[in-house]
């Protein structure tokens, strides 16, 4: 899992005390995602599951196996949901 | 002649070209007509077959159909005064969304020259807070109308009533605060927090787009109002003891 992490583009969203806010416009469905899920939203945009894992626990202070599989387990439900995707890796 | 009416602020021109639509059109929005060469332009239409334009707004409701574009807007197929009602609602919500505006599933009331919204979906006690309140202190039992303008949040009456009633005040009162209706056994008002306010209401604004942008725009306004307007949790029985809590 070393694709780039997207947030869905076709969602509007919106940043409420420090917590995300997200419509999706075809059934005008409402999430609401929690701090660490908020977290992700923010900064997960372009990124690579490794380089996520090495902010977050940088600036966390947390293990990284920790962190992976937090983050592996919360981008599965994000994924789920069809917030958040993880691109296939590029071939090279 | 149009039938030259202003709802929130904004000015329509209806081209209605049946008797049988223009009369109880005219009844209905009587309290709304104002004079006015620059209304935006409604026609009415019969159906007819097209494919959509670019930049154009398009929704079906049963077999009446509005077109909306930048300088006018076509209602196709309307063949009562509950379907021109429902695509009037649709323009307005349109119309009102760059302008810091919105239609929402609510009462408001006037007391002290200051308007309380009272919002909750069907079945919510929108009337009866209506019913319980002094005569011509009611703004609308059904269907509010709020807009940023002139530095503040203001509500305005709207024709949009509950069992189709002819009714309303055309007049804007500076919103006091917004309460989220809940029936229970006794009068308390419980403050929401910004994100519980939004949560509330989003279910009971009237929206029709289905693009990002609107959405954006709409969660950017509604975030803008619960900033500026307390919004709260209002328990109360269907009884008028709830003035009691809310104007405290």
């Amino acid at each position: 899992m070393n694709g780039q992490i997207t947030r869905n583009p076709k969602l509007a969203w919106r940043e409420v005390d420090g917590e995300m806010v997200i419509i999706s416009p075809e059934d005008s469905h409402v999430h609401e995602l929690n701090e660490t899920a908020s977290l992700v939203w923010k900064h997960a945009e372009g990124k690579t599951l490794e380089e996520l894992v090495e902010k977050i626990s940088a600036e966390y202070e947390v293990a990284r196996e920790t962190a992976r599989a937090d983050l592996e387990e919360l981008l599965a439900a994000l994924g789920e949901k069809q917030l958040m995707f993880v691109s296939p890796e590029a071939k090279g | 002649m149009p039938l030259q009416i202003s709802i929130g602020s904004v000015p329509l021109s209806l081209f209605i070209r049946e008797g049988t639509l223009l009369e109880p059109a005219s009844r209905r929005y009587r309290e709304f007509t104002h004079n006015s060469e620059n209304g935006f332009p409604v026609v009415l239409k019969k159906p007819e077959a097209r494919t959509q334009e670019d930049g154009e707004f398009s929704y079906l409701l049963d077999d009446a159909r509005l077109i909306l574009r930048s300088q006018d807007a076509e209602f196709h197929g309307v063949r009562h005064e509950y379907a021109l009602d429902s695509l009037l609602r649709i323009l307005l919500t349109m119309v009102l969304l760059p302008q810091r505006g919105f239609l929402l599933h609510g009462a408001t009331v006037v007391r002290d020259g200051r308007a309380y919204v009272f919002f909750g979906r069907s079945g919510a006690g929108k009337s009866t807070i209506a019913s319980l309140s002094p005569k011509g202190s009611v703004l609308t039992d059904e269907i509010s109308l709020l807009r940023y303008s002139n530095g503040c949040w203001q509500a305005h009456g709207t024709p949009f009533w509950g069992e189709f009633r002819a009714a309303g005040q055309n007049r804007l009162v500076p919103v006091a605060g917004l309460y989220s209706l809940k029936q229970a056994g006794e009068e308390r008002v419980e403050t929401l927090d910004e994100r519980q306010a939004l949560r509330a209401l989003l279910p009971c604004v009237l929206f029709f787009a289905n693009d990002k942008p609107a959405h954006e725009t709409l969660l950017r306004t509604l975030l803008g109002l619960v900033e500026q307007i307390p919004c709260h949790r209002l328990h109360f029985r269907r009884n008028a003891e709830f003035w009691r809590v809310v104007a405290a």
